[in-house]
């Protein structure tokens, strides 16, 4: 029983080492057969660069209350562009006001 | 007169209507400039003269410009056909062999009965190598079976969400698991490789069908001719399937595509060869035996198992030598070895 429980423990250690192992050897798919041009990159963001023109103009609102629960004033959320639903971009939206509601 | 003239020109109306009427299904068969079909035709062509149709493209992966290659088409009838027939009357022909085997010949039992005395078949470090290429074997042939016979018989069961999420599951098991096979096989290649080299005694033993079929005890050394297919087997077949299985592993590093089907193709028949074979392994191992799981269980069998299943077997004379003969003969009991 001790020489089973020990090879489970050996496969689970040399399992796991497997696995840091091949993630350093190989990429994955999505980057291992695909060209810059045709990859969506997450440090990219189409959002930053709007995100940069608002910041040089003075401050619009641009967005909509929206009231986030029943009796409660919503948060602020920018509407998107044609632009950025056309270029979308999965990237994190790090300081963009969260939307409450879908658009 | 005016009348006449009328129905004249009217009668000549009609037969010009009829005459267009006639004619015009006639011209819309004719052949016309542009041939629907005339690219296909040419494809079809093309990949009789070059075996092969092969565009541009502009992503790395030069391989993905081959559009159409024949040898894909036998390889995809190999895996999605071929293979699911092999791998069925391996592994079900295997199971009920097995299965009429049992019924009709039962367990092998220890004739003499337990001895009381134990000898150490494995030690502790043999039995981890066994049972951590065992539980790596038992995993890898599960995920295995289930990428051949898993769409087709476990997805109607158990629903899409369902099987994708053990297939992945599985699949990942797969992939990490087979370092410890491998590592595994090449342990038990270099620890036992000594008490396996086939020698005359296998020969014999061969011969009187190992004993399992009546009561005959062909003498054996540590191994039997049968232990000794069994690790040869497990060594031969198990480099098979990790060689194979790393070239899947790592696509196109160094290989073509010819290869990788190649690769594919020798990794799914080895494996479902191997899995049979290690049915009838386990069998022998388990319900097949009395005495015989205790070797991989505890490390130890009994004297008169050892005696009637490896009776040139070394150890034996030691045992004898401490303990004498005459003392064992006496002791029939059933006493179940610890």
């Amino acid at each position: 029983m001790r020489a089973f429980l020990a090879a489970c423990l050996a496969i689970v250690v040399i399992g796991a080492g497997s696995y840091f192992a091949l993630s350093t050897l190989q990429q994955p798919t999505g980057v291992a057969y695909t060209t810059d041009g045709a990859r969506i990159s997450p440090q990219w963001s189409w959002r930053a660069v709007f995100r940069q023109a608002k910041a040089d103009e003075p401050a619009i609102k641009t967005g909509m209350t929206i009231p986030a629960a029943p009796g409660e004033l919503a948060d602020d959320c920018d509407m998107r562009t044609a632009w950025q639903w056309i270029f979308v971009d999965f990237g994190n939206p790090k300081g963009e006001a969260a939307c409450s509601v879908s658009q | 007169m005016a009348i006449l003239s009328a129905r004249i020109q009217l009668l000549v109306a009609a037969i010009l209507f009829l005459v267009c009427a006639a004619v015009t299904p006639l011209a819309a068969q004719q052949p016309t400039s542009v041939n629907p079909t005339a690219e296909a035709v040419k494809e079809q062509q093309l990949l009789q003269q070059l075996n092969r149709i092969q565009g541009l493209g502009s992503i790395p992966d030069v391989k993905s410009y081959v559009i159409e290659q024949p040898q894909g088409r036998e390889w995809r009838q190999f895996h999605e056909v071929w293979l699911h027939w092999i791998g069925a009357i391996a592994v079900l022909g295997m199971l009920a062999v097995l299965i009429v085997f049992y019924l009709t010949r039962g367990m092998v039992r220890i004739e003499a009965g337990r001895s009381g005395i134990n000898i150490v078949r494995f030690n502790a470090f043999e039995r981890f190598v066994h049972w951590m290429t065992a539980t790596c074997f038992v995993i890898l042939a599960l995920s295995g079976l289930n990428i051949t016979f898993g769409k087709d018989m476990l997805l109607p069961l158990i629903g899409p969400s369902a099987f994708s999420s053990w297939s992945l599951t599985a699949k990942y098991a797969h992939d990490y698991l087979s370092f410890p096979f491998a590592l595994g096989v090449m342990l038990i290649f270099f620890m036992w490789l000594a008490g396996n080299i086939p020698n005359r005694v296998d020969i014999e033993w061969l011969k009187r069908g190992g004993g399992i079929v009546g009561k005959d005890h062909p003498p054996a050394y540590r191994f039997n001719a049968g232990q000794k297919a069994i690790f040869w087997i497990v060594v031969i077949g198990g480099a098979a399937v990790a060689v194979s299985g790393y070239v899947l592993m790592f696509p196109f590093y160094g290989t073509t595509i010819a290869d990788m089907q190649l690769a594919q193709i020798v990794h799914g028949v080895v494996a479902v060869l191997f899995v049979a074979a290690m049915l009838g392994h386990i069998y022998i191992g388990t319900i097949g035996m009395e005495g015989a799981f205790e070797a991989m269980g505890q490390g130890t069998v009994d004297f008169n198992w050892a005696k009637e299943h490896h009776s040139l077997w070394p150890k034996l004379k030691e045992q004898n030598l401490r303990t004498g003969p005459g003392e064992l003969r006496g002791k029939p009991s059933a006493t179940p070895a610890e």
